[in-house]
């Protein structure tokens, strides 16, 4: 067991929670990813942002261990996504983008059931309360705002008291309030502890939230670094300014 | 999976079935028939409840089951399940398992309702009828495990269900009684799961040693078709 998360990272002496090295996947032809390798340390918040179709969600999906890379080595909680995917799933918590849950089950009855799959799951009460669910906690999920929705999923998300949660697209379909209020939220399961992977494609949550960042573009890694780095690497004062200079194109459509 | 995700996973899925308005259907659905075509014939008639037991079967199998498993897939349920601890293929064998409960309760519901004021013969020979039921039940379980397979959303599911309940309820005699039916499309019907599963439940209620073809028709269909369907099922 004391091996399950030796992976270290030689320079900064913190441990790797996750590990990727070389990985490549293609569809049909099409290369999704080429060459991608990234390491995310415990207790930061990883963003990964990149245009539609830059291999975003193929990376998170196999870092989830949902596809196997065609080459490269993935090393998550030092184990392996594909082969140790049961042991894995103890400590991973993912919201992933369109997926739904059943329409007539209520929001109390999918965080109880979600808390029993796991073997030292969080209360599921508290999770369901830090979240502002107690007031819906009858509600039929059929019947939920998308708000409402994702932060249902977010909370399901964190329910099995995970080391690792992958968050993709968290704030599509939030009102900007609600964004921010989720934003802060994201915060606090960090402050807790929780490593976090985010993707997005919103310039100002990765901005405010994100520790280091990677940038994807057709595949391939552009840049990894801090946000405001990654601006000042290129002359840069914003972001989104960086971005455009990287890829030659602008994040948001 | 531990235990306790097995009896949650139950029990909320067990909640989802009694929401759906489809479970309530493959209930009044063969007991409105019985009723309505039974009050016409007259006290020990053997071939009314054979028909509306294969309905409620068929109703289940074609059109419940296959939408629920369908949709399941087509919303990501099966893949947000893959995420956690629990291994997908659970929440099948849960579905599969509640999916039978609900054709056994409507069967013991259509004996009931038959024995007690249609007057059938409550003379049956129990350990066949249980044999015969489980084959039929299997062999139309693995027709909807097909659908569910293929079809690439719930409504598609539901549409498949629909084009084969009526063709194969025809052939089975479940539209007409076989008396009024042609030989040949009789025949044809014997060799069909459904058909093979009325003219066995028949021969239960009308006293007769259980036929070999009909129990053989419903055990190829049940293997033939499992397997076909666990080489085509998809989880995404």
């Amino acid at each position: 067991m004391a091996d399950e998360l030796t992976g270290c990272d030689a320079d900064a002496g913190v441990m790797a929670i996750i590990d990727v090295t070389g990985i490549t996947k293609s569809y049909a032809g099409r290369q999704a990813l080429a060459d991608v390798s990234i390491t995310v340390h415990a207790g930061e918040i990883f963003g990964v942002m990149g245009p539609n179709g830059a291999g975003k969600t193929t990376l998170v999906e196999i870092i989830e261990g949902l596809r196997a890379p065609d080459a490269g080595s993935v090393r998550v909680l030092g184990m392996d996504p594909r082969s140790d995917r049961r042991r894995l799933n103890e400590s991973l918590g993912v919201q992933l983008q369109n997926t739904q849950l059943p329409e007539n089950l209520k929001v109390w009855e999918s965080l109880s059931l979600y808390a029993s799959f796991y073997r030292a799951p969080a209360d599921w009460e508290n999770v369901m309360e830090t979240w502002g669910l107690t007031s819906l906690r009858g509600k039929r999920i059929g019947k939920l705002s998308g708000g409402q929705r994702q932060r249902l999923f977010i909370a399901l998300a964190l329910v099995g008291n995970p080391t690792l949660v992958v968050l993709d697209e968290l704030t599509t379909g939030l009102d900007p309030s609600a964004r921010r209020e989720t934003l802060s939220l994201v915060r606090r399961v960090r402050d807790g502890g929780v490593t976090v992977v985010l993707i997005s494609h919103f310039m100002d949550e990765i901005e405010a939230l994100c520790d280091r960042v990677v940038v994807l573009d057709e595949g391939r890694v552009v840049a990894i670094d801090t946000p405001a780095a990654l601006a000042q690497r290129v002359g840069e004062r914003t972001l989104d300014e960086a971005f455009e200079k990287l890829t030659g194109r602008l994040l948001e459509p | 999976m531990s235990t306790s995700a097995t009896a949650q996973l139950t029990l909320v899925e067990s909640k989802l079935l009694s929401r759906e308005p489809g479970a309530l259907f493959t209930f009044v659905i063969p007991l409105f028939i019985l009723i309505v075509f039974g009050g016409s014939l007259g006290r020990g008639d053997a071939t009314l409840l054979p028909m509306t037991l294969a309905i409620s079967v068929a109703l289940v199998a074609l059109y419940l089951m296959p939408t629920t498993l369908a949709t399941y897939r087509e919303k990501g349920i099966l893949r947000r399940l893959s995420t956690t601890p629990v291994r997908p293929a659970s929440i099948l064998a849960v579905q599969l398992v509640l999916q039978f409960a609900v054709a056994v309760l409507s069967c013991g519901l259509l004996i009931a309702v038959a024995t007690v004021a249609l007057g059938a013969s409550a003379e049956v020979n129990a350990i066949v009828l249980i044999g015969v039921y489980a084959l039929g039940t299997l062999s139309m379980f693995a027709v909807g495990l097909v659908i569910a397979a293929v079809a690439p959303n719930g409504r598609a599911a539901n549409g498949i269900g629909v084009l084969l309940y009526f063709p194969l309820a025809y052939l089975a005699g479940l539209m007409l009684p076989v008396a009024l039916m042609p030989t040949t499309v009789v025949r044809i019907g014997e060799f069909t799961p459904l058909g093979a599963f009325r003219q066995a439940l028949q021969g239960v209620w009308s006293g007769e040693s259980p036929e070999l073809l009909p129990l053989c028709v419903m055990a190829a269909y049940a293997v033939v078709l499992s397997l076909v369907a666990a080489k085509l099922f998809r989880w995404e």
